[in-house]
């Protein structure tokens, strides 16, 4: 697709995305029944599950898109690789903000050493490095590879962190909807969550496609300043 | 097969040889250690908890930071005088250069990893607890997983405007398994607890050292590649 397709259908579906997420904040303040134990706090979660999910979606994006440039060394497979990690990064640090809020409510504290948060702590400081390895190296055909080794080498030892922190264990909710039984979650917050996840998703993909054109397009910029030099 | 070990042997036996001659990155590593040490106990008011009680989590922190000064080191001979694009041409295939690096690194760390062993049951009177084997055996193996992600990733930050200031930054989040584990199985030997209730970590410090030199191994052509 060229760049001002993809440019469109950025645009298209991160309009879309955030006309969605003025619905979820509406139907969480407004529509859906409030839990019982902990009050109004656990509107929190309809932003901070989606958050989650689409950060873990984003970095496993940016792992996979990473391992394939190593192996058919396409730019567009890296500059999918980095605009995924940032859009991780974002996600990421939104599950890491409302986290504590809600943890300061429901737990009485902000932070605890509990896996899911150590998790993602961990998640967050190995893309910092993917970040901080690519902006550091003199030949940006370096930089790109370095990034794709540190990107893989992170997935490859997200299980054993997973392993290693759940073997600490845990204050954190356990799993409300993917679980063996069945989803436990009363019906309309079953609803919101479910509409929220799809709206996260939506705006990632909005935001990965439109950052994904502008680095098509600087990357078209850099080219041909390169050539009239 | 032979001559692959062969080549592995050669790169090994020209680190240690090295070291030897130059004693540099023992000497730091060595000295860092008992220093910390030091620190540590001065660090501890032990009117509020006995030294004993984090001395587990201090062997490895020690550790981590000493093999740290050691392990970042591993290319900087070689960035000099071309000596690394020598290493890269000669016959001996990439990964061969990293597990002979490795190896190296692997002896090195080791061996400071018994001294902070030693040094902590001087400063700190801890006791090794009936199976000093075993603890042996759990150092040995968080040493090699650390000295093979240690290893490839200083190839990456010395590769970087940044050098060894990016390496803890690269590495830190990625040693947490090793810590936990690591350190679990070290003060619970530490404390006298049947080995059987360590036998998971060891599994795992096992399972992390496996995947931390085969992922080294695969990925090092990629980040030496010119």
């Amino acid at each position: 697709m060229a760049t001002a397709g993809i440019r469109r259908a950025g645009l298209a579906l991160t309009i879309l995305g955030l006309a969605g997420l003025v619905l979820v904040y509406w139907l969480s303040f407004f529509w859906v029944s409030t839990e019982m134990t902990q009050g109004v706090a656990q509107r929190i979660f309809y932003v901070h599950v989606p958050a989650a999910w689409t950060s873990f979606l984003a970095f496993g994006l940016a792992a996979l898109t990473s391992g394939m440039y190593l192996w058919l060394r396409d730019d567009r497979l890296d500059r999918a690789a980095v605009c995924a990690a940032e859009g991780g990064m974002v996600f990421a640090t939104i599950m890491l903000t409302t986290g504590p809020l809600w943890g300061k409510i429901a737990w009485g504290t902000f932070w605890t050493w509990e896996p899911r948060l150590t998790f993602t702590l961990l998640m967050w400081f190995i893309f910092l490095g993917y970040f901080m390895v690519r902006s550091s190296t003199e030949d940006p055909e370096k930089g790109k590879r370095f990034a794709a080794v540190v990107a893989i080498v992170g997935a490859l030892d997200i299980p054993f962190i997973h392993l290693s922190v759940v073997w600490f264990r845990s204050l954190h909710p356990q799993p409300v909807v993917l679980k063996p039984e069945g989803p436990t979650l009363p019906g309309d917050m079953l609803t919101l969550l479910l509409t929220s996840l799809t709206v996260f998703t939506v705006l990632f993909f909005g935001l990965f496609l439109l950052r994904y054109a502008l680095e098509g397009l600087r990357s078209r910029v850099e080219l041909s300043a390169r050539a009239t030099v | 097969m032979s001559l692959y070990l062969d080549q592995i042997r050669v790169i090994v036996w020209k680190d240690l040889l090295l070291e030897l001659r130059t004693r540099e990155r023992i000497a730091a590593m060595g000295a860092f250690a008992v220093l910390a040490a030091v620190l540590f106990a001065f660090a501890i008011d032990t009117s509020v908890v006995r030294p004993q009680d984090v001395a587990a989590g201090l062997i490895w922190m020690t550790m981590v930071f000493g093999g740290l000064l050691g392990v970042g080191r591993t290319f900087h001979l070689e960035a000099q005088d071309g000596a690394m694009l020598g290493l890269l041409t000669s016959p001996a295939p990439k990964d061969a250069v990293f597990l002979g690096k490795t190896i190296a690194n692997f002896a090195l760390l080791f061996m400071i990893s018994l001294l902070v062993l030693g040094v902590f049951m001087l400063f700190f009177s801890v006791e090794l607890g009936p199976s000093p084997l075993v603890l042996v055996l759990v150092l040995a193996l968080g040493a090699l997983g650390f000295v093979a992600l240690g290893t490839l990733f200083a190839a990456v930050s010395s590769g970087t405007t940044m050098g060894e200031t990016l390496l803890p930054i690269l590495i830190f989040p990625l040693l947490l398994p090793m810590v936990i584990y690591g350190a679990g199985a070290t003060s619970r030997l530490m404390a006298a607890r049947p080995v059987a209730e360590v036998e998971g970590n060891v599994r795992m410090l096992g399972a992390f050292a496996v995947m931390a030199v085969a992922v080294g191994a695969m990925l090092f052509r990629f980040v030496v590649e010119d």
